[in-house]
This record gives C-alpha cells, sequence and structure tokens, in this order.
C-alpha cells in the first residue's frame, strides 16, 4: 500500500495528509478529518447522502477519492456556520419538518443550498426535479420540497426581483424536406478499427425475459454428422474449452467443478462453482445444470443449459442451446437485465463459434462467430468463415492443441 | 463498498496519458468525472491495477467553436454543457440537464461517458443522431472515427486499449432546425429503460432517428426519419413506428416494446409540434 501526499482546503482550512489511492474523499472527511457530518448511505454515488462541495460545486464524496482532490477546495456541511443561504434553509428545515432521523439531511442541505442559489425561478415541481439525486426515507420529500420552496420564495420576495414572463414566438412549420439517404456524418476521416469480436457479437435479436431466470435460445448448424457432435458434447474439458475464461479443474461423467472468467467494459468477474451433467443418448439431449459464485463481487450466477442435437441432413447437425440464468449480488444490481444478456449472448456466440470451428477444424469450417447466435432458430446455413484476426488465430491454435 | 488498491497517476499532458495507457498493457483504466467508475470500483466490479486521472487535465476541458461545429474537449462535463447554451448545438444543453442529478452532472464528462458506452446513456444515443465525430488520441496522432460507429456494443467502443477521447465534433443544425429527445426513467435522473432522439433539418436535408437503452449500441431508424421528413408527424402510426423497430428489437417483451415505441413517437412529436 503506497500512501500519496495531498494538500486540500477543507472549509477554508489547509491541510495536509497521507492518503491510499483508494480512499474515497468521504471516508477521508470522516476518519482522517474527524468531520463526521458528511453522511455515508448507499457509497456508490446514488443516494446524496454523502454530498459536498467540491471546487464550489456539490459532488458525491464516496465517488470521489481524496488523491484527486489534491489542491482542490472541499467544503463540508461543517463549514457553512456563516453561510446566509444556509442559515434560511435550516430554519426552514426546521420549520416545515425537512427531517426525522436526519442521516440525509447534511447532504440535503448543501443540494439545497445549490439549487436556491441556481435556480432561484424554481417552483415545487423544479425543486422537487432537481432534488432528485438525493433520497430520504423518513418524511415522503413533501416536508423538505415545501422547505426549499419557502426559502427561494423569500429569498425572490425580498430581491424583488420580478421575472419577466418570456414570449415564447410561435415556431413555424416544418416544412417537407427530401433528406439524403445514408447520412453518414462524413467527418470521418480514418476508417474506425476493425470491429472485434465482441461488436460482431452484439445482435438486436433477443428471446422473451422470464423471471426469475433469464432464458435465450439459440441453433446453429455444424458440418458433421450427428454422432461426432454427440462424441465432442461428451468432453467435458474440450467443450469448456470452446468457452473462453472457461476452466474445469474436477470432471466425472455426471459433474464438473471449474471457473469462468469474464470481462464486460471495466467489469470482471470469476465465477467459481460445480454443475451436474446429465445426457440421454436415445434423444441426443443433455443439460448442464450449475451455480457459481464471484468472490470477488460477492455475486452469485445460476445457469441451465440444455442442447439438443438433431440431423440437419447432409452430414450436418443442428445444435439447439437453450440457457437460462439468473443472477444476484453487487454484479446484478449494478447492470441493468439487458446488459446481462448482452454478455450471455456474447458468451454464447463465443461458444457457438468456437465449438463449430472446432469440429469443422478441417477446410469445412463455417460460422463467422456472432453470427452463429445472430441466425434465429431454423435459419440458413451460416456464412463461411471469413473473420480473420485476433479471434481466428487463437480458435485455430486452440484446436491444433487437441489434434 | 470499499475500492480495492489501485495506484493513482495524474497526468498533465494528453501525450503522457497515451503513453502511460502504452505502457500499461491493457491494466489501466482512464477516470474521467468517475461517476460511472467510482460505483464500479466501490463495488469492486471493476479492479484496475492503476488510474489515470484525466478529470482536470487542462487540453480536454476546452469548448471551441469552429465555425460550422462545436469541438468539444473530452472532460468538458455534463454540467458545463447545461449552464452553457452553444449557439448551433442547443440540443445539448437541453440533453445534458437530464443526466443524472446535479452532483453527478458537476463531475461527469462527455468523453468518459462516451469510452464507457452504457447503452442507456444519454450521450452516446445524442451524438449520432446529431452527426457529431469522436475526436480520438493516440500514440500515432489523432484519429476520428464517426459518432454511429464509434460504440460497438454494450460497454463496447472503438477505442484501442491505448487510446483517450480527445474531443467530439458536433456539427452546428440550421436555425430552423427541429430536434426531439424523450426517455422513460422510473425515477428522475436513472438510466432510462426507453430513449429516442429525433434530428430534422431542412436546410441540411438532414433527417436521423435513433434509438437508446438497448441491450447494445443505439440504433438509427433511417427509413423512418426519410418518411417523417417528407410527411412529419403523419408519418408515425402504431404501425410504422412498430416495422422501423422490428429488426432493432427483435423478440422482446410486449411492454418494452411499448416503451420504446412511445420513446420513437414522443421524441417525433417533440421535433414536429
Amino acid at each position: 500500500m503506497s500512501m500519496q501526499a495531498i494538500n486540500m482546503t477543507i472549509n477554508g482550512e489547509k491541510i495536509q495528509a497521507l492518503v491510499e489511492p483508494r480512499t474515497h474523499l468521504g471516508d477521508f472527511l470522516r476518519d482522517n478529518q474527524r468531520l463526521t457530518g458528511t453522511h455515508l448511505g448507499c457509497e456508490h454515488g446514488v443516494c446524496g447522502a454523502c454530498t459536498v462541495l467540491i471546487e464550489g460545486v456539490p459532488s458525491r464524496a464516496c465517488i470521489a477519492y481524496a488523491v484527486a482532490c489534491d489542491g482542490q477546495q472541499v467544503r463540508t456541511i461543517e463549514g457553512f456556520e456563516e453561510d446566509e443561504v444556509m442559515a434560511q434553509l435550516r430554519t426552514a428545515f426546521s420549520r416545515f419538518h425537512a427531517l426525522q432521523c436526519g442521516f440525509c439531511t447534511p447532504g440535503m442541505l448543501i443540494s439545497a443550498r445549490d439549487v436556491v442559489l441556481r435556480c432561484p425561478t424554481a417552483d415545487a415541481h423544479e425543486v422537487r426535479v432537481q432534488m432528485s439525486g438525493n433520497l430520504c426515507r423518513c418524511t415522503g420529500y413533501q416536508g423538505i420540497i415545501n422547505a426549499i420552496v419557502s426559502v427561494i420564495e423569500s429569498r425572490r420576495a425580498a430581491n424583488a426581483d420580478r421575472v419577466e414572463p418570456v414570449a415564447t414566438a410561435a415556431r413555424a412549420p416544418l416544412p417537407s424536406f427530401q433528406a439524403v439517404a445514408n447520412q453518414a456524418s462524413a467527418a470521418a476521416s480514418v476508417a474506425p478499427a476493425t470491429a472485434s469480436p465482441t461488436a460482431a457479437a452484439a445482435t438486436p435479436s433477443d428471446t422473451a425475459n422470464k423471471k426469475p431466470g433469464t432464458r435465450i435460445e439459440d441453433a446453429f448448424e455444424v458440418d458433421h454428422p450427428i454422432d461426432v457432435v454427440w462424441e465432442a458434447f461428451a468432453d467435458m474439458p474440450k467443450v469448456a474449452a470452446c468457452l473462453p475464461g472457461a476452466e474445469i479443474t474436477e470432471h466425472t461423467p455426471t459433474s464438473i467443478k471449474g471457473k469462468i472468467s469474464t470481462k464486460f467494459g471495466p467489469m470482471r468477474a470469476a465465477f467459481v462453482g460445480s454443475a451436474a451433467l446429465e445426457r440421454n443418448a436415445a434423444t441426443h439431449a443433455g443439460s448442464i445444470r450449475g451455480a457459481g459464485t464471484d468472490s470477488l463481487s460477492n455475486s452469485r450466477a445460476r445457469g441451465d443449459i440444455t442442447y439438443a442435437l438433431s440431423d440437419a441432413g447432409n452430414g450436418r447437425t443442428r445444435v439447439a442451446v437453450a440457457i437460462e440464468y439468473s443472477l444476484q449480488g453487487p454484479l446484478a444490481q449494478f447492470s441493468r437485465g439487458g446488459l446481462v444478456k448482452e454478455f450471455v449472448k456474447k458468451m454464447v456466440a463465443d461458444f457457438a463459434a468456437n465449438l463449430n470451428a472446432r469440429l469443422g477444424a478441417g477446410s469445412s469450417a463455417s460460422g463467422a462467430p456472432g453470427e452463429a447466435v445472430a441466425a434465429p432458430a431454423g435459419a440458413a446455413p451460416m456464412s463461411p468463415m471469413d473473420a480473420a484476426g485476433v479471434f481466428w488465430r487463437w480458435m485455430v491454435s486452440t484446436i491444433k492443441s487437441w489434434f | 463498498m470499499k475500492a480495492a488498491a489501485f495506484e493513482y497517476q495524474k497526468p498533465t499532458e494528453l501525450s503522457a496519458v497515451v503513453s502511460a495507457l502504452r505502457a500499461s498493457n491493457g491494466e489501466a483504466k482512464l477516470f474521467g468525472g468517475g461517476q460511472s467508475l467510482g460505483p464500479m470500483l466501490n463495488l469492486r466490479l471493476a479492479r484496475p491495477k492503476k488510474i489515470l486521472d484525466v478529470s482536470t487535465l487542462p487540453a480536454l476541458k476546452v469548448i471551441e467553436d469552429l465555425g460550422t461545429a462545436w469541438r468539444i474537449g473530452g472532460g468538458v462535463t455534463h454540467a458545463m454543457l447545461e449552464d452553457r447554451v452553444l449557439v448551433g448545438c442547443e440540443p445539448l444543453a437541453q440533453v445534458a440537464r437530464g443526466i443524472a442529478y446535479r452532483a453527478i452532472r458537476n463531475r461527469g464528462t462527455v468523453g468518459g461517458s462516451l469510452a464507457h458506452a452504457d447503452p442507456a446513456a444519454d450521450w452516446p444515443l445524442t451524438m449520432p443522431a446529431l452527426g457529431a465525430t469522436i475526436v480520438i488520441a493516440g500514440v500515432s496522432g489523432e484519429r476520428r472515427v464517426a459518432a454511429e460507429s464509434f460504440m460497438t456494443a454494450a460497454f463496447g467502443t472503438a477505442l484501442a486499449e491505448d487510446e483517450i477521447i480527445a474531443a467530439v465534433e458536433v456539427p452546428k443544425i440550421s436555425a430552423d432546425a427541429r430536434w426531439g429527445y424523450w426517455k422513460f426513467c422510473r425515477k428522475t435522473g436513472e438510466f432510462p429503460e426507453a430513449s429516442a432522439a429525433v434530428l430534422l433539418d431542412p436546410q441540411r436535408k438532414v433527417a436521423r432517428v435513433w434509438i437508446g437503452a438497448l441491450n447494445g449500441a443505439p440504433q438509427s431508424l433511417n427509413a423512418l426519419a426519410v418518411d417523417i421528413a417528407q410527411r412529419g408527424f403523419l408519418a408515425i402510426s402504431d404501425l410504422s413506428v412498430s416495422q422501423a423497430l422490428e429488426p432493432v428489437l427483435g423478440k422482446i417483451d410486449a411492454a418494452q416494446r411499448r416503451l420504446h415505441q412511445t420513446a420513437v413517437r414522443r421524441a417525433v412529436q417533440l421535433a414536429t409540434a
């Protein structure tokens, strides 16, 4: 742990301190500076309890890092002793019963002061919109809104700055016109980087949302007879090798233990868990039912994969895959449902492309990555593999290691 | 809710940022305003080895009038655009005003939002609708990418590991151009569940309809836009909107479909009224 020296002006007073880069401003103010008026609620920028002024403007102290405030001005709720607007707000909060437990109040007051100064003509609705980033679990907000509106109104009366209504001229009717087709913004001087496999995997098609799990169904065809494909599905380590980031630690005919590491934007997770395997040779169908935990984010995932093979004629096999999954914990809390779905779809796309490539390791390999899932059930055979680059090289090297 | 340990560096030049990015081999993460990365760090969903803080980099804070366009530095905050109406780019102030909450807007940046590429965020929808260009700085200089092809997937962009958004160039719209923007949020300031942006600029012969809050990148409804340019709001019907959305939405449940349809309809209504 490396400490960094910082200088800061807090409530007008210059301070020096040593901080770890990961220490957020809220913790620094409370634990290091003993300014406990700044309250910490959610610690991820949602509740507004920790709102302070950084360089004069309201900011969340929980997602600003103390080290990043080096050389800056910070003002906390303790620093408004002499402030006229804050005095008015304090009186109004008391009069209108704008607090009960008081936990949200420091953040409420700092945000409210900003609204009073920045929006001198705001009405009750505008105040509600402006204050929507500060949560209160006691009052139901009515008292808070009344208090802020009363301060705005009394200041307006005192300043007697009547606001002249702005005359809005009626707009001329919109003329009909022939828009230029394909209006690329013409400004791009250099072609964008080659689309990544991630990009190719992003398909607009989707399946219905089911509670509690989310279900994704897909199908793709492989240029190999059903028995070869069925055999391949029995070999779990090789199946796992088709899923980038998957690693099998233990393996019996009916169960596997392992890990799936994933990266999605700035997020990383590694789910460690186990799964039960079932196979029915008579119907050429099977399932993998598993659950795992990501110890980094303390998130839990559960997933059921069922697959069914059928003869597609001409020595080809159709693979129908259904994945039903659910995610709990911070990872699920942070990312909205659709994003997780997109993420799982990307994994299915990678898996389908890899499996197809693995089985079709000869010259007849088919199926561009991404297209495998882009094609809904019953779609036409996939176009020949044309995706050069990293993805393809990765697959070739993986496949070569098998045969 | 405490971030895992990371190294911290605050370069003072753009060139130092890109060379630090290159040297880090993908282990460093740029910190613009930190309003998305901060929560991810605290939840430990993101654990970069190093944070490169560009939140106060002067070169990224510039707003410049280029004559036919505005060049907006990647580090310009939403609040800066909210408070300063740029003539010819008035939609920017309107969109900025609706992003999250003031405390977030004071720190969150245009470049950070575009690079983070949340499918439901406002700038990844607004910039292609306005026909903007993303100016990307890398070790070998600048390159330019049309906003409509910049975002490639949820959290996926055309940015390489050692590149940063230097600026966004937003072409000015004509004085009689119309802009419509509508999003559905369950709570004010939350990420929307459906969003749409409409630009109708008769003088420049430009008509664009884009929808956001999808599972992947925002999408263009080009044919619908051309139709609206000719027929105005008459081009909008339950049938025409659902037909335009069909290839973009695919199979989703009826409630979500309705939200997206409503977003398009209301954005068009705002632009054509």
